[in-house]
């Protein structure tokens, strides 16, 4: 049973266009398939960012605080 | 019979901590995440219909070309309301109350920008670019639609800070949410701007 998905599995890695099995990587058309791949990046990595660069901020701050209470009580 | 002085240890009045960031902003940078993976959408989904579009040739040749010279006039005002707002935003964190001005004057900066959107529209819609007439015309609407949803409505945000601020009822952390609100919709202007008339 697993043997038969793993070789199911290798078979769409191996052959993706034959078996149509990812329309974003392998549209006929040169320029949509770079649109596709350049959405896909945008919209995975965007979110990602987005809460990354939160976090970092958030991080800063804190130490700002924490400096700014040290520094009030010497 | 001998005089005790009393010694009252001196204590510190203790300090309020500082909030790491104020509900408000912390709220509206969530709704901020929220809208920007709106746009992100529908950029996503322009690049897409554009890239297959018949014959590669974008826009339709039946539709009318979206006035890119004529938007550079209307991307100036809004880039110049963020500036002022920046500049309104930093001298009344620092402590300066006095700044109605600028905030009135990034108000109204955003309703030139609104008011020149409105205009240009009313011309598209004469030479037939509608929300039916194709893809492009339903893309146009519906990205620069809900851009100019979001200014409309931060504009009467923006309003009302000013009116609190007149009346000397504007905290600072009110200040910061409205002005990330705007912020917004003037950083997310360049992207469709380009994307969508260029």
């Amino acid at each position: 049973m697993l043997g038969a998905a793993g070789a199911a599995v290798a078979m769409v890695a191996a052959m993706p266009e034959a078996l149509h099995a990812c329309p974003v990587c392998f549209d006929r058309d040169d320029e949509a398939r770079i649109a596709f791949l350049a959405t896909t990046g945008l919209l995975t990595l965007l979110p990602l960012g987005m809460v990354l660069g939160t976090g970092a901020w958030l991080r800063r701050r804190a130490r700002e605080l924490r400096g700014d209470e040290g520094g009030g009580e010497e | 019979m001998t005089a005790r002085a009393t010694i009252i240890p001196f204590r510190p009045k203790p300090r309020r901590a500082e909030k790491l960031i104020s509900n408000g902003v912390l709220g509206m940078l969530l709704f901020v995440f929220v809208e920007v993976m709106l746009f992100a959408g529908f950029i996503s989904a322009f690049v897409i219909i554009k890239s297959r579009a018949v014959g590669s040739v974008w826009p339709p040749p039946n539709q009318p070309r979206l006035p890119f010279e004529e938007t550079a006039v209307n991307t100036s005002a809004l880039i110049a309301s963020g500036i002022v707002l920046l500049i309104a935003h930093r001298l009344y964190q620092r402590g300066k109350e006095s700044v109605g001005v600028l905030l009135a004057l990034a108000t109204v900066l955003g309703g030139v920008f609104v008011w020149l959107q409105g205009t240009e529209w009313l011309a598209l819609i004469r030479e037939g670019l509608t929300l039916t007439s194709s893809n492009y015309g339903a893309l146009f609407y519906t990205i620069i639609g809900a851009h100019a949803a979001h200014a409309v409505v931060a504009i009467c945000v923006l309003a009302w800070a000013w009116l609190r601020m007149t009346r000397g009822r504007l905290s600072r952390e009110a200040m910061s949410t409205v002005s990330l609100f705007w912020y917004f919709v003037v950083l997310v202007w360049p992207f469709l701007y380009f994307q969508v008339y260029l």
